[in-house]
């Protein structure tokens, strides 16, 4: 579903070059809950946005379902990412100014989606996270484990294949973590991808497979 | 897109209001500016209605002298028009073309009462000027002997006296001792310029030994120089000594009183020019800075799937439905100019006036807009979601 091959990421600036990612090769299956751990600054987060097609590699190449991507244009990336990824990020990302219900149709606006449709979609999304009574609220109004279910109704309302997570608990509890990652399992079990960055050991280890990098380097 | 574009606007209202206040204010200057620009530019459109490049104004003034002007002013006519240099002469009130003067009056036809412009003149003003006559004839002085002072309209008097019916022959009334009859119709008369609009107006004819009209028209023949008017001033201030004899060129009349028009319209040119400029300044800082503050939504749209196109016309997009909100409050105002007949002025000029001012206003904002939103469409997706 996910290769990655020889993938190198190197950030260039007038008198530094720092190499984030160094030879990385990972292929996610179909159906697969994959989490990718590592300290502080070794390139998860860089390599969760290589995945996810909004960041470019240096080097390398990336294919999803079997296409090679690199030469894809803008418009051909922003469909992929809209049709086949959804994103969790660890600080949520919602907008402020709209309702939950409107957060969560966002990744809908991207289509040819009636705005019945999109009401009905993300109504649906909401119910699967248990946020169905909270609509019309703003996100100020909701806690940060409400807030990040908010954000996977977002990631699942258009359906995607694939589901990547970056530190999705990162800024909860671990009361509240465990009832998002159990959310994602659930996700899992319904067929999603779900590739998930992660500082919590313990998280991690109720995942499918565990990928370690350390400096940029894969290590497992 | 746009439903979700207002929403978006519409939830963040407190935030934008003085914007919203700023875009408003902006419109409602332009929209009086256009009013303005508008009105005269259909003036300057329209012909004025007469030749003025030959024609000279001998204005005479008897100053301390009151005995037998009517027949000094008569020689004096006698006189300009031996010239050969002369094509026709006519006496004419203050009031002459380009002129600072003005006599108004109204008359009245039917229970219905139209103010306008009054010139006093003789029969030989037509032929001076060369007005066409549309209608009727030009006044001679044979109708000095009828029963009503004869009189030759223009096409807007006839139009608002008459409505729809002809003018001509048609005896009206200035008051119970005065009733004029339309000997003949001519189509404009802007005697202010090409800036006048077409107001109504009435040609009076001058009795015989009118005393008080002393300035004559003269028309002379092309290539006539200042050696001629040097010899007309010598010869006049002979013969009515202690008289004021002063000429002027009407094209030269004519550029002073076009100026008078154009400098006002050009200050307030200049000052809303300042006023947009400022509130383009204004949008542009305000814009940047949003787009700094929303990094992270940026990036949360390429994400989800926004193009790089999709996030410039995004933004775009939201200062349209800003602007927006601002036109339609500034709508309601302008509405009421053409709504209330204010200013007496044609409905088409203020809806010209405020289709410009819509026009100007969304042109200014997406100029001020479209940079921004480039670069926040430049802006790369991980990085902006990085930096949230």
């Amino acid at each position: 579903m996910i290769k990655l091959q020889n993938v190198e990421k190197v950030y260039r600036t007038s008198s530094i070059e720092t190499l984030a990612l160094n030879n990385i090769n990972i292929d996610v299956k179909k159906g697969e809950f994959v989490s990718i751990m590592g300290p502080s600054g070794c390139g998860k987060s860089t390599l969760l946005n290589i995945i996810g097609l909004l960041d470019a590699p240096s080097k390398g190449q990336i294919e999803i379902d079997g296409s090679p991507v690199e030469r894809y244009t803008d418009k051909h990336l922003a469909e992929l990412r809209n049709r086949k990824l959804g994103f969790i990020f660890q600080s949520f990302h919602l907008i402020n100014d709209l309702s939950v219900i409107d957060n969560v149709e966002i990744p809908l606006l991207y289509r040819n989606t009636s705005a019945k449709q999109r009401r009905e979609l993300a109504q649906e999304a909401l119910e699967k996270v248990g946020l169905s009574n909270r609509m019309k609220h703003f996100p100020k109004q909701l806690s940060g484990g409400q807030k990040q279910r908010v954000a996977i109704a977002r990631a699942i309302v258009g359906k995607p294949e694939i589901i990547l997570a970056d530190e999705p608990t990162g800024n909860l509890d671990s009361a509240m973590g465990n009832e998002i990652l159990g959310i994602l399992q659930k996700l899992n079990g319904d067929g999603a991808t779900i590739v998930m960055v992660t500082h919590d050991e313990a998280m991690a280890k109720k995942t499918d497979r565990l990928i370690r990098l350390f400096d940029g380097t894969q290590v497992s | 897109m746009l439903r979700h574009l207002f929403k978006l606007i519409w939830n963040k209202k407190g935030t934008h209001s003085l914007l919203i206040i700023e875009v408003w204010a902006a419109f409602m200057v332009l929209f009086g500016v256009l009013t303005l620009i508008v009105f005269n530019l259909r003036n300057y459109l329209q012909p004025i209605g007469f030749q003025y490049e030959q024609v000279w104004n001998l204005e005479l003034s008897t100053n301390q002298d009151t005995t037998e002007i009517a027949s000094k002013l008569q020689r004096a006519m006698q006189r300009v028009r031996s010239y050969p240099e002369v094509t026709a002469a006519s006496r004419m009130s203050s009031n002459t073309p380009f002129s600072a003067n003005q006599i108004g009056n109204s008359i009245n036809y039917n229970k219905v009462d139209v103010g306008g412009d009054f010139y006093y003149t003789d029969s030989e003003l037509a032929k001076v000027l060369d007005i066409p006559v549309k209608k009727g004839r030009w006044y001679a002085e044979s109708d000095l002997v009828g029963k009503f002072i004869p009189i030759v309209i223009n096409q807007v008097m006839e139009d608002k006296l008459f409505q729809n019916e002809s003018g001509l022959n048609k005896v009206v009334k200035r008051d119970e001792k005065t009733s004029y009859k339309v000997v003949g119709i001519v189509d404009k008369f802007k005697a202010k310029g090409k800036f006048m609009s077409d107001n109504p107006g009435l040609f009076q004819m001058l009795e015989k030994n009118d005393r008080w009209n002393s300035n004559i028209l003269i028309k002379t023949k092309p290539g006539t120089d200042a050696n001629f008017e040097a010899r007309l001033v010598k010869d006049i201030a002979m013969m009515l000594p202690g008289w004021g004899v002063e000429v002027g060129y009407l094209k030269d009349s004519r550029k002073n009183r076009e100026n008078l028009t154009l400098v006002p319209v050009i200050i307030f040119l200049i000052v809303s020019g300042f006023l947009l400029t400022n509130v383009a300044l204004g949008l542009f800082g305000v814009l940047n800075l949003n787009i700094a503050k929303r990094k992270g939504e940026i990036g949360l749209r390429r994400a989800m799937g926004a193009t790089e196109s999709g996030v410039t016309s995004q933004f775009l997009g939201e200062i349209w439905v800003l602007a927006t909100f601002s036109l339609i409050i500034g709508l309601i105002f302008a509405v009421q100019f053409p709504l209330m007949n204010v200013f007496d002025l044609d409905k088409e000029i203020y809806i010209i006036a405020i289709l410009a001012a819509v026009a100007v206003i969304y042109i200014i904002v997406t100029l001020c807009a479209w940079f921004p939103s480039k670069l926040a469409a430049a802006i790369h997706p991980a990085v902006a979601l990085h930096e949230e």
